[in-house]
């Protein structure tokens, strides 16, 4: 048995990650989104008696290691030196797919191609020549579709093989021969550092050297070439060679593509034709909200019957289980505990995995790249990247998976920008505390009162984007530049997969976090022991009472502070722990909240506005830790989160107090 | 042919080809590894003020106003 | 099928969309209004908006279809599909409430005459339109 590794390279959206799913089976996030792959990812397969090692690289258009992309790739392959790179090639987008492959060439690594989407562009009547392009490139070209398993068989052969033999020769790009002086010249000179020249390619280093890349450089210093390296450099403008290697390189790809495919690149394709709608500068907006508005309404509606369902087998479990089980406190905690509060988090399981799976549809289908170039403009004028689009509307299911998402925006203050104001995207887990409370105290346009705690989500989080703007992170968004993927039909499978790498998230969290937080809850409701479950007594209502008078301006009682407090652990969980420390089941919770004369329509919409703004709930939190990588920022967004939710509800409460009465 | 101007303020529907790349180290080879670099032939597929989706060879990008101004492109006849 | 046929089929679409798209924008700001009832109106300023889109797609389509413009044979094709998926949209949201109803045993009391609206009954008529041009349609997007 011999390990082999392999190294998946290739451009953003050309299906690698579909490839990769496809060679080792393992679940992995699949979307048009550049740049979505930034971790590497591997599997292992065994073939032929050999075990091979796959890893995903991060997609990237070339390798001049200016993005963390491009250095994460290019010193795997540098450093690590994997038996041979696959590069995945978009058969449709040959063009620009081949420069990589003459960047790849230049470092001297064993190479397969991928001849991906194949498919598409024999269906779009485009086929391309592999043997001639095998036979130009000087390297083995596969056809295959990731999308539907083909040729992987004949690549990993072809991997194989080409990892086993040696030598190695692919055809270099030829620069004119005053580039090439300057190689050789420089090639000289690095050939000084024995320790260099044995581990990477001096040609490679000599190119990249006259391009002027410092990462490079930088590897040199302190070695016996530098000195005599610099003063070369010195003498010449690598900006210029820059532009003429770039030059050189696509010369070498005209040269090449003619040879190996027939048609030319067709003007305007259907994709380009139902872009001039989707873009249009007066309708794109306008078209953009409607399909949201489809999408809302189908996650709402569509998700009804499972959410009742689920609630009515959660319901059924909980009798079951306070029937049946002895000791009576057993059966509380297993009841009223966990299974009352797991289950509140369950129901809405349905609601969050229809709304990514529209998402990933609609990502899939390559609109969303559309609406996120629509959505730079007013984005833009905010001071937000247009990148942020995506995130923004994960967020309207979970925060964790939104945040997440973040990772393909490029610039990093625009990054930690569209972190912070993230949360206020109202998830779907502070849902029911709205239903609860518009449904008690606003019977009538209780609709209307959820619609507007979502638009005043998302006005807190438009103004304070230009506050932190003007402040603490100023500047300019990046511009915007994003590829767009031709229109296609997703595949369920695909579509599927996405929703659940997103979905996952939430269920992990309900499963860890939110079960930890029941739990919690129920102990400090039940003890000191023998108190009356959720009483003042307990320990949860002492630490109401210690909280009360920092909450008592907003109108809220002690329990309320307590639902609070244990909403920090999961938003999930204010309903439920509402219900316990009122005493009642979630039936009889709303008239109790009713007969409370502490609550009137004013608290309780200061009360809703106040879980719309306060802080991320700890998983968010979490994942804010891990991307931002800072706790001072995450330590931020909980300051933030209560000073604004408090002086918001503090207003609207008031407000309302005066039109409605009473506060 | 005509005289050179920024990408940004050319019509749906025009050709042109790059002339030069007015922009930092690092986005300058961004770009060219995408393909939109001196000598490159675009196509404007959508103009909306300044933002534009252009087509180079296969590939179609999206690019905002301010990257756009920066990409001097000389029109084709 | 022909430029003609695309401009007059958009023509009418793009009129019905907006007319009844204005009508529940209309009831959904004043109240229900009466002598309407065979629009089914349902009062809701969401859909009211949605319907404007689409009929703004179609008639920007025959109008530039009028015009003379090739671009707008794509307009109309696009308002055929929008048409289509917000009726599927409805209709889901009518199987779903059906389904519901039923769960919570509500069933007898429940029509799914209540819950026609212009979104779904509209979308009758861009169906026939995605019958007809579609087919071609689809083989550019979905490989291209």
């Amino acid at each position: 048995m011999t390990g082999i590794r392999i190294a998946l390279a290739g451009n953003p959206n050309v299906g690698k990650t579909t490839l990769f799913n496809a060679l080792t089976g393992s679940r992995q996030h699949v979307g048009n989104w550049p740049g979505v792959t930034v971790e590497k990812k591997t599997g292992r397969i065994t073939r032929n008696g050999h075990t091979v090692e796959v890893i995903d690289l991060p997609g990237t258009y070339s390798l001049t290691a200016c993005s963390a992309d491009e250095v994460v790739a290019r010193d795997y392959i540098l450093d690590e030196k994997p038996d041979v790179v696959v590069q995945v090639v978009d058969a449709t987008n040959l063009e620009r797919n081949l420069y990589l492959t003459t960047q790849l060439a230049e470092l001297k690594t064993p190479i397969v191609i991928a001849l991906n989407m194949a498919d598409m562009a024999e269906a779009q009547g485009d086929p391309i020549d592999r043997e001639k392009l095998s036979e130009f490139l000087e390297i083995p070209v596969v056809r295959t579709v990731g999308t539907r398993g083909d040729g992987l068989d004949a690549l990993l052969d072809a991997a194989i093989r080409e990892a086993e033999t040696s030598p190695h020769h692919e055809h270099t790009v030829g620069y004119g021969s005053e580039a090439e002086t300057m190689i050789a010249t420089l090639t000289d000179a690095l050939s000084a550092d024995r320790d260099l020249a044995g581990r990477y390619p001096l040609r490679w280093l000599a190119v990249r050297l006259l391009e002027g890349d410092e990462n490079v450089l930088s590897r040199l210093r302190k070695g016996p070439a530098s000195a005599r390296v610099e003063e070369i450099l010195s003498r010449i403008d690598t900006d210029e060679y820059e532009a003429l290697m770039a030059d050189k390189r696509y010369e070498a790809i005209s040269a090449v593509l003619p040879q190996v495919r027939k048609a030319n690149p067709r003007e305007m394709s259907p994709s380009d034709m139902v872009d001039r709608v989707v873009t249009d500068r007066y309708l794109g907006i306008p078209i953009f909200l409607a399909l949201m508005w489809g999408a809302f309404e189908l996650t709402f509606t569509v998700a009804t019957p499972f959410m009742t369902t689920i609630d009515g087998g959660v319901a059924w479990l909980a009798e079951l289980v306070a029937g049946s089980i002895e000791p009576a406190w057993l059966a509380s905690l297993l009841g009223d505990g966990i299974i009352g509060g797991v289950g509140s988090v369950l129901i809405f399981l349905p609601n969050i995995f229809l709304l990514f799976l529209i998402l990933a549809v609609l990502e899939d289908s390559g609109y969303l790249a559309r609406a996120a170039f629509i959505m730079d403009r007013p984005l833009y004028a905010l001071g937000l990247p247009g990148k942020s689009f995506v995130p923004m509307l994960v967020g309207f299911g979970c925060n964790v998976p939104a945040i997440m998402a973040t990772r393909s925006i490029e610039g990093e203050k625009d990054r930690l920008l569209t972190i912070l104001v993230n949360p206020f995207m109202s998830c779907s887990a502070r849902l029911p505390v709205y239903i609860l409370f518009a449904g008690v105290f606003f019977p009538e346009q209780a609709g209307s009162v959820v619609f507007f705690l979502y638009v005043l989500g998302i006005a807190v989080a438009i103004a304070s984007a230009k506050l932190f703007r003007s402040t603490i992170l100023p500047g300019e968004a990046s511009p915007f530049i994003m590829e767009m993927p031709p229109y296609r039909i997703p595949t369920a499978t695909t579509a599927l997969l996405h929703m659940w790498t997103r979905g996952s998230m939430y269920v992990r969290k309900a499963g860890t976090i939110i079960l930890t937080g029941v739990l919690v809850v129920w102990i400090l409701a039940s003890f000191p022991f023998g108190v009356e479950y959720g009483g003042a007594g307990s320990f949860a209502g002492m630490i109401g009472h210690a909280i009360e008078p920092l909450v008592a301006p907003l109108g809220f009682d002690w329990k309320v502070a307590v639902a609070l407090i244990f909403g920090f652990i999961a938003k999930e969980i204010v309903v439920g722990s509402l219900g316990t420390l009122y005493g009642t089941g979630e039936e009889t919770l709303p008239s109790a909240l009713l007969a409370d004369p502490g609550l009137s329509a004013a608290t309780a919409l200061a009360l809703m506005v106040f879980v719309l703004l306060y802080t991320p709930c700890v998983a968010a939190l979490g994942v804010i830790r891990k991307e931002t990588g800072s706790w001072k920022w995450t330590g931020f967004s909980v300051a933030y989160g209560l000073v604004v939710a408090w002086l918001l509800a503090f207003a609207v409460g008031h407000a309302a107090g005066l039109f409605m009465g009473g506060i | 042919m005509g005289a050179v101007c920024p990408l940004a303020l050319l019509a749906a529907g025009t050709e042109a080809t790059i002339a030069d790349v007015r922009a930092g180290r690092g986005m300058r080879l961004r770009l060219a590894g995408m393909g939109l670099c001196p000598d490159a032939r675009v196509r404007v597929q959508c103009a909306d003020r300044g933002s534009l989706i252009v087509s180079v060879g296969d590939a179609r990008y999206a690019l905002s106003r301010g990257i756009a101004m920066k990409i001097l492109v000389m029109e084709a006849a | 099928m022909s430029d003609t046929a695309k401009l007059v089929f958009g023509a009418v679409l793009g009129a019905l969309y907006l007319v009844i798209g204005l009508l529940q924008l209309l009831g959904a700001v004043v109240g229900p209004i009466p002598g309407l009832d065979t629009f089914y109106l349902t009062g809701n300023p969401f859909s009211g908006f949605v319907l404007l889109v689409v009929g703004t797609v179609f008639a920007v389509g025959a109008r530039k279809l009028f015009a003379g413009s090739g671009e707008g044979a794509i307009f109309v094709s696009i308002g055929v599909l929008f048409s289509v998926a917000f009726g599927l949209v409805e209709l889901l949201a009518l199987l779903a409430t059906g389904l519901d109803a039923y769960l919570i045993g509500e069933w007898a009391e429940w029509s799914a005459a209540d819950a026609v609206n212009p979104l779904l009954y509209l979308a009758v008529l861009g169906a026939a339109g995605f019958l007809a041009w579609c087919r071609a349609f689809f083989r550019g997007p979905g490989t291209a």
